[in-house]
């Protein structure tokens, strides 16, 4: 989708062709100032096609890779910049300013910080936010609405991602029993005690004692050659501490389907469309503007903008995706 | 041939002994709840005789010919607001001049008529004067009906009433001190004649009733209640009779009726006032006191025209009528909010069915108030709600009245706990006056076509695709004529649907069943024409029946010019379908004559827009309307039920006789499980009624908490024993359930009920715990229900469950679900692919762009 170079000499057209601009969103080139001294012949139907179908494919490996990179590498540096944001934001509101309550639940704004957790045996320290829809999680864990906080009484589940945007938890599946969890929220300080690995088929564990608070971490793992990079079944992280916070009742019973395990926000859909027209219009645009300027400049413009769009459509996409990815 | 006869010959034979014995079966100990011309215990009877006097010029008394009046109550004990009792009466001076609408002030327009009253107090000289009845503690919904403003001297006619005091006598009369100008600007005029009757409130104030502005608030123009009182109108026999509604002090305040508070009904049949001697020359008041009517006995006035003040029953409280009055007190049972007030115990909730609601609502005091009982809480959810909350531990136990599907490894056992069912309930006033009907008939196919919204409604739905030909509703539909001859046929909205319900529910699956079970009907689902040309709305076209939801298919938006249609575009038939929530809604609709249909356009001057509301109540002589009403509910509130056909040309009522022959076709599969009713059974007997339903307590018979399943067994017990005592008190069976007993058809029910309480007090095959903790459903907030679909996680259980959750023991582990899995292929294979395509798309381009150049230099 990003609007990019082609550099096609290759064919020196004559004059820009009909072509349908939507499709390949690659501008028409140097149309005038070109003097058609060395053609090599007029182009055959055969080299028009080869031309179209390189373009085709340039722009399917542009998207794709920009996609990867984006939620491998590009999405972590974003990921590590709301995590900075985040924490001074939890520090400011555990200090107990007097312009806003520490979310001590039942209810939560979704998207504020709820809770600090660090796992230092896999040097993880990340700031949970509330809510645990894909666009939720992309900066960070979320926890999930229908549960207790990290720290009260009850069970509290944290999904992760595990691979991209960051990946904060890609390695929660090396915890052993007896690793440490430190949860700091609005109430206090908590140490967790990892109880084990949980994957499809094992049995859930046994009932908590009175008072006692869990801590389920959820992300999802792959297998195989590829397993970082492909993970495809959840699997959950057991925590135990002994003696938890209370919980305040009245948290909500049930959650929307987009924010359970796996979940995909279908709501995204229109912003989505959004972007893609931007996107759209700035071809235009490029395609416009060279007719009128030289191509360095058209492209020290056009450029920022591009990757600016790029990546919020690719954020945009990332919420229509699985959330524990 | 042979063996045709011979089949028709084996169908009569055992058709022939099950009619034969039920009707003794159904018989015996009075099953009182179906029918309500049965003398109860707590009806009211007594007999008077009224005469109108004249005291002559001479001093001489002249007595016209006397009435020897009986007037009867069906029911006068235990009542709850809104319940409406049969009041009758014979021997009462015939009525003339007979009003469109009898109810409220536009009832004041008759002559001769029986004035009904509610009002607070009981007529008993022994106790104190505030525990007393007069005319200032009986409730008119307007100043018309209790006060004669500045009335000139010739409609002055209680000035001259024998029997009253020398005070009323006088210009100004009623209230002492006469309220000044200020408080009633317009009762004093010189020259006129002003007669205040105020209402005193339940809790003293006093409203001087001589404007608007002076009445209680309950008198307001447009409040929620429709006018109770009526000037009711007596047959040229003498007779008549009325469904008087009571009101308690939920609905009316002021007047304040309540358990605490003794009401009394007041029948006061008017034969004209008494007068006194007159002056000679008479007065024109003297004259007025004297008049005997204009209209003759039996005619109507439809013109609301002026009538006799003497006669006319704007002169209730004058003494010479009051003294007539028949006072029937009626007592008022407890309030629905009782067992919150009255005992601070947390309750028990069973979930479940709306049919036992009039059933839930006399038994709870009986629980609540006997300590030796738990505190019991019926919770009116769908069936299929309530089975739910049951299976997953939310609720001690679901009320249901049909097998659910089983989703818990718990097994689950169902206990009749009370035999009710389902009526189409209606409102149809006959032609001209007629009054209402009372016996209405209906089959399959007619409940198949207005279900399916094949009635056009009005010319609106005239350009529905493919039915364009289909009556507008069911009153012009050949086939309901033919079964119900002699109603008018002017079309409403309202006739062309049956109002039911919107969501879920065991009683749509029977009432789908029914028609199921019909042969014409079916085909009449199936798209085939019914005798007189009408098809079904192709949206409804082979729906399949039966089903526990009817969906609003329909889609047609008609084209008008109306700008306000063209403002709020709506799917026509839905707004005439207009199903609401729950059963009691249709009865108060039907009660009200208040069709839920959603087609009155309105104007808004404050935003400028048009929006689409309910229509008006139903005016009074043409009312047509519908609805799905549990027989508690009809019984009640003295609704009308339809009779349903089961055999051609055979009809059933409700009635203790119609659903103990259907309890008697019910047969159980399995100890433990529902009664199943088969429609067809049903269509084949000849006095089965179709819409009976048994009514379950369902809970589960493994890992109930012990105490919950102590309640349970202590719930279906007490319901099988003194539950099943018809009667109005705490505990008793009220009207529209038949009692389930130890002997006749309903033993059966009676055994299984028995078994499955040992079964849920027993709790077999004990297991530990309940693994998943969901025991203490009303413990913890948010609860431990689980929605099905979770995720696994959610099997935790959470250790603020509440008082069930379990402490572990390092001694036994519990045996734990396993976690279910949840993958996402999406997720494990969306980055490879994209890395693959990403690469591939690299290399093919490569390849083109070196290959092409290299391919053009070789040409």
């Amino acid at each position: 989708m990003t609007v990019t170079l082609e550099k096609e000499k290759a064919v020196p057209a004559r004059r820009p062709k009909r072509r349908k601009p939507a499709k390949q969103p690659k501008q028409s080139k140097q149309p005038r100032q070109q003097t058609p001294k060395a053609p090599l012949g007029p182009p055959k139907g055969a080299d028009a096609a080869a031309t179209v179908m390189s373009s085709a494919f340039t722009m399917i490996a542009i998207v794709c890779l920009w996609m990867a990179a984006q939620m491998l590498f590009l999405g972590s540096i974003s990921q590590h910049r709301a995590q900075d944001l985040l924490y001074a934001e939890l520090r400011h509101v555990l200090a107990g300013p007097p312009d806003k309550a520490p979310p001590v639940g039942p209810v939560v704004p979704v998207g504020d910080p709820v809770a600090l957790l660090t796992i230092p045996s896999i040097g993880l320290e990340q700031v949970v936010v509330e809510g645990t829809a894909s666009g939720d999680t992309l900066v960070g864990p979320g926890h999930r609405r229908d549960t207790v906080l990290p720290g009260q009484v009850g069970t509290s589940v944290v999904y992760g991602r595990a691979a991209t945007y960051g990946g904060p938890f890609a390695d929660i599946t090396d915890l052993v029993a007896g690793d440490d969890i430190t949860v700091v929220n609005a109430q206090g300080t908590r140490v967790f005690e990892v109880l084990g690995v949980r994957r499809a088929g094992d049995p859930l564990p046994q009932p908590a004692a009175d008072g006692a608070g869990r801590l389920t971490l959820v992300t999802a793992e792959g297998s195989g050659r590829f397993g970082a990079i492909a993970p495809e079944n959840t699997v959950y992280v057991d925590a135990e501490t002994k003696k938890a916070f209370p919980a305040p009742p009245g948290r909500p019973t049930v959650v929307p389907e987009s924010e359970l395990a796996m979940g995909t926000d279908k709501g995204a859909l229109p912003l989505l469309a959004l972007c893609l027209a931007l996107l759209l219009a700035l071809t235009l645009g490029v395609v416009a503007a060279r007719q009128r300027w030289s191509t360095a400049l058209v492209w020290v413009v056009a450029c920022p903008l591009a990757l600016a769009l790029s990546w919020a459509t690719t954020d945009v996409v990332m919420r229509l995706l699985p959330n524990l990815i | 041939m042979r063996r045709l006869l011979a089949l028709i010959l084996l169908a009569t034979a055992i058709a022939v002994p099950a009619g034969a014995v039920a009707s003794p079966a159904g018989a015996p100990d009075g099953f009182t709840g179906l029918d309500r011309r049965n003398e109860r215990a707590d009806g009211w009877s007594e007999t008077k005789t009224l005469t109108r006097t004249f005291v002559q010029g001479d001093g001489s008394t002249y007595s016209f010919p006397s009435y020897k009046v009986t007037v009867s109550a069906d029911q006068t004990r235990n009542l709850r607001g809104r319940q409406r009792i049969e009041i009758s009466w014979k021997g009462a001076q015939p009525s003339g001049g007979r009003a469109g609408n009898p109810f409220g002030e536009n009832g004041l327009n008759q002559e001769y008529p029986v004035v009904i009253l509610q009002c607070r107090g009981v007529d008993d000289p022994s106790l104190p004067k505030s525990k007393q009845l007069r005319p200032e503690t009986c409730w008119t919904g307007s100043v018309a009906q209790r006060s004669q403003i500045t009335r000139a001297e010739g409609e002055a006619s209680w000035i001259h009433d024998a029997d009253a005091d020398a005070a009323d006598k006088e210009r100004l009369s009623g209230i002492d001190p006469f309220p000044s100008a200020e408080q009633c600007p317009t009762a004093d005029v010189a020259g006129y004649y002003t007669h205040l009757t105020p209402f005193v409130a339940a809790k003293g104030t006093s409203f001087s009733a001589c404007d608007a502005a002076s009445m209680p608030p309950e008198a307001a123009v447009g409040t929620a209640a429709p006018p109770a009182e009526i000037a009711a109108y007596t047959d040229t026999d003498g007779s008549g009779e009325v469904q008087f509604e009571v009101r308690s002090d939920v609905e009316n305040e002021s007047l304040g009726c309540s358990h605490k508070v003794a009401c009394s009904v007041v029948v006061i049949p008017i034969v004209g006032l008494s007068c006194d001697q007159p002056q000679t020359p008479m007065t024109r008041s003297d004259q007025a006191c004297r008049k005997g009517g204009r209209f003759p006995a039996g005619s109507s006035n439809f013109a609301n025209e002026g009538v006799d003040q003497a006669v006319s029953p704007s002169l209730w409280w004058a003494a010479s009528n009051w003294k007539n009055r028949f006072a029937i007190p009626i007592t008022f049972g407890l309030p629905p909010d009782a067992c919150d007030v009255l005992d601070p115990r947390p309750p028990t909730g069973f979930y479940g069915s709306e049919l036992l609601a009039q059933a839930a609502l006399q038994w709870a005091p009986a629980y609540c108030l006997n300590k030796g009982r738990f505190k019991f809480q019926l919770n009116q959810m769908s069936d299929e709600a309530g089975w739910n909350l049951m299976e997953n531990g939310g609720g001690a136990a679901a009320v249901v009245s049909s097998e659910h599907d089983q989703r818990g490894s718990d097994p689950v056992g169902y206990a009749p706990t009370a035999v009710t069912g389902f009526a189409v309930g209606y409102q149809v006033d006959k032609p001209d006056n007629g009054g209402e009907l009372t016996d209405l008939r209906l089959n399959a196919r007619l409940l198949a076509k207005l279900m399916s919204q094949s009635y056009l409604g009005s010319d609106l739905g005239r350009g529905h695709p493919g039915i364009g030909g289909n009556p507008l509703s069911i009153v012009n539909d050949p086939e309901f004529i033919e079964l119900n001859p002699g109603l008018s046929q002017t079309s409403q909205e309202a006739a062309a649907t049956l109002l039911s319900l919107s969501n879920d529910s065991d009683i749509i699956e029977q009432v789908t069943d029914y028609i199921a079970h019909d042969q014409d009907a079916m085909d009449f689902m199936h798209g085939k024409k019914d005798p007189w040309g009408m098809v079904i709305n192709p949206r409804y076209r082979d729906l399949e029946l039966p089903r526990a939801d009817w969906p609003l298919l329909d889609t047609y938006v008609p084209e008008t010019a109306s700008e306000c249609r063209q403002n709020n575009p709506g799917v026509y038939f839905s707004q005439l379908a207009a199903p609401v929530t729950t059963l009691r809604k249709i009865a108060e609709a039907l009660l009200d004559a208040w069709p839920y249909v959603a087609t009155r356009c309105e104007f808004d001057t404050g935003t400028n827009t048009y929006k689409m509301g309910r229509i008006d109540r139903q005016s009074f002589g043409s009312r047509f309307m519908l609805g799905i009403v549990s027989l508690g509910d009809a019984e009640r509130y003295g609704l009308r039920s339809a009779a349903l056909e089961t055999k051609p040309g055979t009809y059933v009522e409700p009635s203790a006789r119609s659903l103990g022959a259907a309890v008697r076709l019910a047969d159980q599969a399995k100890q433990a499980h529902p009664f199943a009713l088969d429609q067809a059974d049903v269509q084949r007997s000849s006095d089965a009624y179709p819409g009976t339903m048994i009514v379950y307590t369902a809970a589960r018979l493994q890992n109930l908490p012990e105490e919950d399943a102590a309640k349970v067994a202590q719930f279906i017990r007490v319901s099988m024993s003194e539950g099943q005592r018809p009667g109005s008190g705490n505990g008793e069976l009220p009207a529209g359930y038949l009692p389930i007993q130890r002997t006749g058809v309903t033993a059966k029910l009676y055994d299984s009920a028995q078994d499955v309480a040992d079964a849920i007090e027993e709790q077999q095959a004990p297991e530990p715990t309940d693994p998943t903790g969901n025991g203490g459903g009303d413990g913890g907030p948010g609860g431990s229900i689980v929605p099905p679909g979770d995720v696994p996680i959610d099997d935790v259980p959470s250790a603020d469950a509440g008082p069930s959750a379990v402490p572990t023991g390092p001694a036994a582990p519990i045996a734990m679900p396993a976690t279910q899995p949840v993958d996402s292929s999406l997720a494990g294979g969306l980055l490879p692919l994209l890395i693959l395509l990403g690469a591939a798309g690299c290399l093919v381009a490569t390849v083109l762009r070196v290959a092409g150049p290299a391919l053009r230099r070789r040409r």
